[in-house]
């Protein structure tokens, strides 16, 4: 959770993301951001994050996120 | 069958009829046949494409399916994380060839039926080279299936979604057929997910009067918005842009009237389908939300034409931004580019991609090039200026919060839609060209008064009816934005003073509908894509 907290805080270093709600729905990081914020977490993680994992449930809070990484994982 | 014939409306009631003297769980199948109906009399020709995407699309979706759930039982069995992933990209790699199978030869009779008219002597070589066929091949002999661009993305986009996992396939071949030919979506959208339509479809349809009385609400007002306004302002344009030595003002009036056209004509369509759907209960997907109250691009294309916007959005816009060539791109230019520059680039190419690829789905000639150019080139500008323009109007103390500067952001739209009009109604670049010449070098205010406005089809009165008309088309969407919709409003109102209203606007529409002879009131723009 920590290096994933670091990906997003270097984004966007003025989001409070351990808060944040609605991440992409409500664009609180923007479409350029998805796009390096993803090939930062496959690097970071070692998965490939494919489509059908790209909906905005999975990206719009931290929580969400990281039971993606996880899933992924397994 | 133009849906704004007397004989659909015939059509309409008995489908109506029959529907509800069916028993409840039999009633899908009424539309099923309804629309097969619907379909063949629009043109049996059009039928075996309309059955080879059903067929296909729907085998390829079971298949892939089929192939998650034997997969997800292999799964189970396992506990090797390796040997997991290797299970999970042997399944992926064979639904993948389904896919793409089938995908690619849905999608390249899109294309054929679409641009094959532009190759028209290279076909003609290719088939005197093979013998195959001893005529001439000509390009009237194409066969355009009925509403082909709006059924193939639907279906594709389920099959997409099917390959993600967003959710199951369809088992039953008829309730995927509905799904696909349902005609108060087949001839020009909205292009309808599988998720949403598909799932209204299954619901128990039961009589509901309020919802019946409602649609037929929905129903005249997009007969009065398409045959009061639309066709009338139409005949306005058309003459305009056929005529020559044009003042420049009559231009300006011309491109205003064709915004508005465009706008009642598509919305007067989605009105007259969806309440025609909403009698059987079945709500179909929004496909506009007063787009000309955005104040600026990106918020234009979440309210116009949204189900085609979504489409491109989630299957070619997503995609590009998460492939691996763009995850490449994003990695290869960290640290060797300016970041400014990276996120230009990054933000540039999906976004030009994805409007290039609209601009063709609309049409296929330069002009629709061009639109999609410029639409993808204004988004991302607004997307890398909106923080710099947002810092800059802090420093320069311009409340941007204040409603006048919302009003100028709507205007502001508004004329950039009509540029995106201009692009593409005058039928060349170069008439394009020569009309914005004309508005700078000939304007001639004197024509807005001295009667050369009424020499274009329309007499003083039907302008007059016009003006009242589009002042009416306000009002509503300015209520509907601001304080929900105006059939809400009306339903609290007593029965008569409803009635009332409803009769009102069909006699507008009689007695104010646009029907002269020569003219077609029931070619719909959209229809043509």
């Amino acid at each position: 959770m920590r290096e994933l907290l670091e990906i997003l805080n270097n984004l966007r270093p003025d989001v409070d993301f351990t808060t944040a709600e609605g991440i992409v729905s409500d664009h609180i990081i923007d479409s350029i951001d998805i796009s390096s914020m993803i090939a930062e977490i496959e690097d970071t993680f070692d998965i490939e994050i494919d489509m059908e994992y790209m909906t905005n449930e999975n990206f719009d809070t931290v929580e969400a996120m990281w039971a993606m990484i996880q899933e992924l994982q397994d | 069958m133009s849906i704004t014939s007397l004989s659909f409306i015939l059509f309409l009631f008995l489908c109506v009829v029959l529907f509800y003297l069916f028993p409840v769980k039999h009633r899908w199948m009424v539309l099923l046949a309804a629309s097969v109906v619907f379909y063949a009399i629009s043109g049996l020709q059009y039928l075996p494409f309309i059955c080879f995407t059903t067929v296909t699309v729907w085998w390829a979706g079971r298949k892939m399916g089929k192939l998650y759930e034997q997969q997800d039982e292999v799964l189970k069995t396992l506990r090797d994380r390796k040997k997991k992933k290797d299970v999970k990209a042997l399944y992926k790699k064979e639904c993948r060839r389904t896919l793409v199978l089938v995908m690619v030869l849905n999608i390249a009779l899109l294309c054929a039926v679409k641009f094959l008219k532009y190759f028209v002597p290279a076909v003609n070589k290719a088939l005197s080279w093979s013998g195959l066929f001893q005529g001439e091949f000509t390009a009237a002999m194409i066969i355009v299936p009925l509403g082909v661009s709006y059924y193939t993305f639907s279906t594709v986009g389920y099959l997409l979604d099917v390959y993600w996992k967003r959710y199951p396939y369809e088992p039953n071949l008829a309730r995927f057929a509905l799904f696909a030919i349902y005609f108060p979506h087949i001839v020009q959208g909205p292009i309808s997910r599988y998720n949403t339509l598909g799932q209204e479809l299954k619901k128990e349809l039961r009589w509901d009067t309020d919802r019946v009385v409602k649609g037929a609400e929905l129903m005249a007002w997009g007969f009065f918005k398409k045959l009061v306004i639309a066709d009338w302002l139409n005949v306005f344009v058309e003459t305009v842009y056929a005529g020559e030595n044009t003042a420049g003002l009559v231009y300006v009036v011309a491109i205003l009237f064709d915004a508005i056209q465009i706008y009642t004509d598509f919305t007067g369509y989605m009105d007259i389908v969806s309440g025609a759907s909403e009698i059987f209960g079945v709500k179909l997907e929004q496909n506009f939300n007063h787009p000309f109250f955005s104040k600026n691009v990106t918020e234009f294309w979440r309210r116009w034409h949204m189900t085609m916007g979504g489409w491109f959005r989630d299957y070619v816009y997503k995609t590009i931004t998460v492939s691996g060539w763009m995850k490449n791109l994003n990695k290869a230019t960290r640290n060797r580019l300016p970041d400014a520059v990276r996120r230009y680039i990054i933000t540039a190419i999906p976004i030009l991609i994805t409007w290039f690829l609209t601009g063709l789905w609309h049409g296929t000639g330069v002009t629709y090039v061009a639109w999609g150019i410029y639409y993808g080139v204004l988004i991302t500008l607004s997307t890398i200026c909106t923080p710099g323009l947002q810092s800059l109007g802090r420093k320069l103390h311009i409340n941007m919060d204040a409603p006048s500067f919302d009003v100028y952001r709507m205007v502001r739209m508004f004329c950039l839609f009509c540029g995106g009009r201009l692009l593409t109604r005058p039928g060349s670049l170069h008439m394009s060209l020569q009309v914005v010449k004309t508005i700078l070098r000939s304007f001639q205010p004197w024509t807005l008064w001295d009667g050369t406005l009424t020499t274009y089809g329309l007499t003083v009165p039907q302008l007059i009816v016009e003006l009242a008309c589009i002042a009416l088309l306000w009002w509503v969407s300015y209520h509907e934005e601001h304080k929900g919709p105006v059939r809400d409003t009306l339903a609290q109102q007593n029965l008569v003073f409803r009635w009332a209203l409803l009769y009102g606007l069909l006699f507008a529409i009689i007695i104010f509908g646009c029907y002269g002879p020569g003219y077609d009131a029931a070619s719909f723009i959209y229809a043509a894509y």
